[in-house]
């Protein structure tokens, strides 16, 4: 467990530098038992900073979220560093931002957070269903302990915890300047069990299966926004010339947007699940990324975000790639 | 004439007589609640909180073709919404309706469009009340609605137990009772007396609210409050908040031609927190991050709209409350707007 | 769409083919005289390597029933390595379009060198025939002019 204390001290200090200007940590939602991102200037906003199994967002994609305005005449740009806070799996994204050059690794103050899991808010809505007055949630010893309008219950651990936590290999950050607990070793793998059930399904069934999923899809493009590998300018999804999918929603521009997304984060995405959680219709996106970080990792052992001087998976080749599928 | 009652066990049978028309109902794909068009009476799911998407996108659908042309042929094949026939949407939430009610201010503001208010015509709204929120989230009556509202549907229905009230509203209300002859009966005496206590007690389980008064008034004089700053912070500018809202009503119009000239017009729902939404031929964005375009939001919801159409452009449904990814709340930002 | 007793089916497929290699290898099968189907049609490109694995969901999109994809035999790029990374993007698409629902047989590669005609006619007829017997790309495709 973060000593919350510890991190607010670390916090102060880290935001009272010259060279940083801001810092992205969490803090407590505005109902129910939700967290939600906190943005501090100055060392008297660290007390409203917190860590706990429902701080679920993935704060790394703000380093490349950020817009970046022209700057006015006879200003000097802000060259500041920004200090974020990270679990283990948003670390990956920061090493694989990294990796692609999004930005150099003296531009950020990494803050790592070695973690036990983060719950699955639906679950957890579904289980305490209209709690509106703040509650908190702690892990301890392999409960989660729920605090709410006045009473304490305690579920065990795997009934609430988020699917992609079930399956952590890196619980504890890839880089960081400092961490902020002990050390977690792994503690689960991916066996990628439903993937290859899925694989195995008749055509007919697989089809009907992704064409009511993509049905649903509202393109409302969060998932694209949300994700920290999505940091293109001039994003494929959006273009004109040439329009690669429409913008009108339906099941074939759907799909097109949901493959090219999927496709552009073949051998990039580092499976922090933000799109699945963020996804209003439901779509299992976890199920196309991991399909990609499977073949990936089968065909060209490749793990993305967890080498920053590695190269880019599309961007090399070896003599050796297979190539049965060949005529 | 007697208020009507319609028990639960005909429910079927007349969702089975309204499928005469174009029936939409809410209905679940995977776990995920969506108005969809149903022909069999089984895959109505009345037992719910509220969609996802809001029923908005039956008479304002996420994408329309508006005409088509093709090469060699001088006239544009127009759109004609009446083929689409009568609709009825069985079972939306009553903030849901009034929504639609102020949106139509504005699409028979300065030009009468032609769609929107045609399937405004064409479509009955059957309301169902909500005796309890559908969410903690709800703030309806802060905006001027309630769990029983009437505003903007033809027929109100309340859960009563074993069977539903049935209130009609307006003449075509009146009428789709009229194709329910036989599924419905009378009511007993007591009964609307009994729904308009439901109602205040319906009312009284709705936990959040705001002090609207004075907030369309005050938000121009925040234009440079550095609150837009702190609030948008988290926003991740996707359009999650209005498409799901049952008010916001943007939308493009693009042309898609096939390869020999032959194509459609069509418009398509549009979110004013997408970076491209206010881009400009030239390059330049009048809106260029997040912080604008959620001033923008806010202030064109809490005070452009009030200020022309004497209405607040928000029915409290909670959904962007819900399902902001970053938990932007827009409870939260009123609240700072009115300490501001 | 499991039924494909449709003799009238005539399967159409886009190829890219890369100039050096695959490009002049078709052109030679047609200087050859040698009869293939005329099914395909032909992109001509400089280098698969420049095929952009997306092209083959946009064909596919638009109508197509079926996705060829021609270049050098590996360590023969004109380019050097292009062919390298074409093999690792469309190992990947036609995995993923598979677990989409997408059958293999629509979307296949081939090396085809300058001097091989006769291969490029075996290339159409497997290609050809492996998209006829699974019939009409329809699951995503365009609804063109739809209201």
């Amino acid at each position: 467990m973060v000593d919350i204390n510890k991190l607010r001290e670390i916090a102060a200090e880290v935001i009272s530098r010259d060279d940083v200007r801001e810092l992205i940590g969490y803090r407590p939602g505005t109902y129910g038992f939700r967290a939600r991102p906190a943005f501090v200037t100055g060392p008297e906003e660290v007390d409203r900073l917190i860590f706990t199994p429902a701080c679920v967002n993935n704060l790394a994609t703000y380093i490349t979220l950020e817009e970046k305005l022209p700057v006015p005449r006879g200003q000097e740009p802000d060259t500041r560093k920004v200090a974020v806070m990270v679990k283990g799996c948003d670390s990956r994204a920061l090493v694989q931002q990294m990796e692609e050059k999004a930005y150099g690794r003296d531009q950020v103050v990494v803050l790592g957070i070695p973690c036990t899991g983060v719950v699955d808010m639906a679950r957890v809505e579904a289980r305490f269903p209209g709690v509106l007055e703040l509650g908190e949630i702690a892990l301890e010893g392999g409960k989660f302990v729920l605090s709410f309008d006045g009473k304490v219950e305690e579920v065990p651990k795997d009934e609430l915890l988020a699917d992609k936590c079930a399956r952590c290999r890196y619980p504890t950050p890839l880089v960081y300047d400092q961490l902020l607990d002990d050390e977690v070793a792994r503690f689960a793998d991916d066996d990628y069990s439903d993937i290859e059930a899925l694989e195995k399904r008749s055509m007919e069934d697989k089809w009907g299966y992704w064409e009511e999923k993509f049905s649903r899809c509202i393109r409302c493009y969060s998932c694209r926004n949300v994700c920290p590998m999505c940091y293109c300018e001039d994003c494929v999804l959006d273009r004109i010339n040439p329009t690669w999918m429409r913008r009108s929603v339906d099941i074939s521009e759907n799909t097109a947007f949901h493959i090219a997304r999927a496709y552009h984060l073949a051998g990039r995405c580092i499976q922090c699940g933000e799109c699945q959680r963020v996804c209003p219709a439901k779509i299992p996106l976890m199920e196309l990324n991991r399909k990609f970080y499977k073949d990936v990792g089968e065909l060209y052992d490749y793990e993305p975000g967890t080498n920053v001087e590695a190269a880019p998976l599309l961007a090399t080749f070896s003599v050796e790639d297979r190539e049965d599928f060949i005529l | 004439m007697a208020v009507k009652k319609l028990s639960k066990e005909k429910i079927g049978e007349a969702l089975k007589e309204l499928s005469k028309f174009r029936l939409i109902a809410p209905a679940r794909s995977d776990e995920v609640v969506i108005f969809k068009e149903i022909a069999d009476p089984e895959e109505a799911y009345l037992d719910y909180g509220n969609s996802t998407v809001p029923p908005k996108k039956v008479v304002f659908p996420q994408t329309e073709t508006l005409f088509r042309f093709m090469v060699g042929n001088p006239e544009l094949e127009e759109k004609n919404v009446e083929e689409e026939g009568t609709t009825v949407i069985f079972g939306l939430r009553p903030c849901d309706a009034r929504a639609m009610a102020i949106v139509e201010k504005l699409f028979s503001w300065d030009y009468d469009d032609p769609y929107f208010l045609k399937r405004r015509e064409l479509t009955t709204l059957v309301g169902m009340a909500c005796v309890e929120p559908p969410s903690v989230n709800c703030f309806c009556p802060s905006v001027g609605g309630g769990p029983f509202g009437k505003e903007g549907l033809d027929l109100l229905l309340t859960d009563m137990g074993d069977y539903y009230l049935v209130q009609s509203l307006t003449d075509k209300g009146k009428k789709l009772e009229e194709t329910l002859a036989s599924q419905l009966e009378d009511a007993a005496g007591g009964d609307e007396k009994k729904a308009e206590g439901m109602a205040a007690e319906a009312e009284g389980k709705i936990r959040r609210s705001i002090k609207t008064e004075g907030i369309p008034e005050k938000l121009p004089g925040l234009w440079e409050n550095d609150l837009w700053k702190k609030v948008s912070a988290a926003c991740l500018g996707c359009g999650i908040c209005t498409f799901l809202c049952p008010t916001c009503h943007c939308f493009d119009i693009q042309d898609e031609v096939e390869e020999l000239g032959d194509g459609r017009r069509c418009r398509m729902w549009d979110s004013c927190m997408f970076s491209e939404y206010s881009l400009h031929a030239s390059g330049h964005n009048p809106r260029p991050t997040r912080r604008e375009r959620t001033r923008n939001r806010i202030s064109h919801k809490y005070s452009y709209y009030p200020s022309r159409f004497d209405v607040i452009a928000c029915v409290g449904c909670g959904r962007c409350i819900n399902l902001c990814p970053v938990n932007i709340d827009i409870l939260d930002i009123l609240e700072q707007v009115v300490d501001a | 769409m499991g039924d494909n007793t449709k003799t009238d089916f005539e399967p159409n497929i886009v190829a890219f083919l890369c100039n050096w290699c695959s490009y002049a290898g078709a052109d030679l099968a047609g200087t050859s005289r040698i009869h293939y189907p005329p099914n395909v049609r032909v992109i001509r490109v400089m280098c698969s390597g420049r095929v952009n694995p997306l092209f083959v969901m946009n064909a596919l999109q638009q109508g197509a029933d079926g996705v060829l994809i021609s270049g050098c035999h590996p360590g023969d790029c004109h380019y050097m390595q292009g062919n390298y990374y074409a093999r690792r993007r469309f190992n990947l698409m036609r995995n993923f379009l598979e677990y989409l629902g997408v059958e293999p047989e629509r979307v296949r590669m081939s090396w085809v060198s300058a001097s091989e005609g006769a291969k490029w006619k075996e290339v159409i007829e497997e290609v050809t025939e492996g998209v006829r017997t699974v019939g009409p790309m329809d699951k995503f495709k365009r609804r063109q002019l739809n209201w």
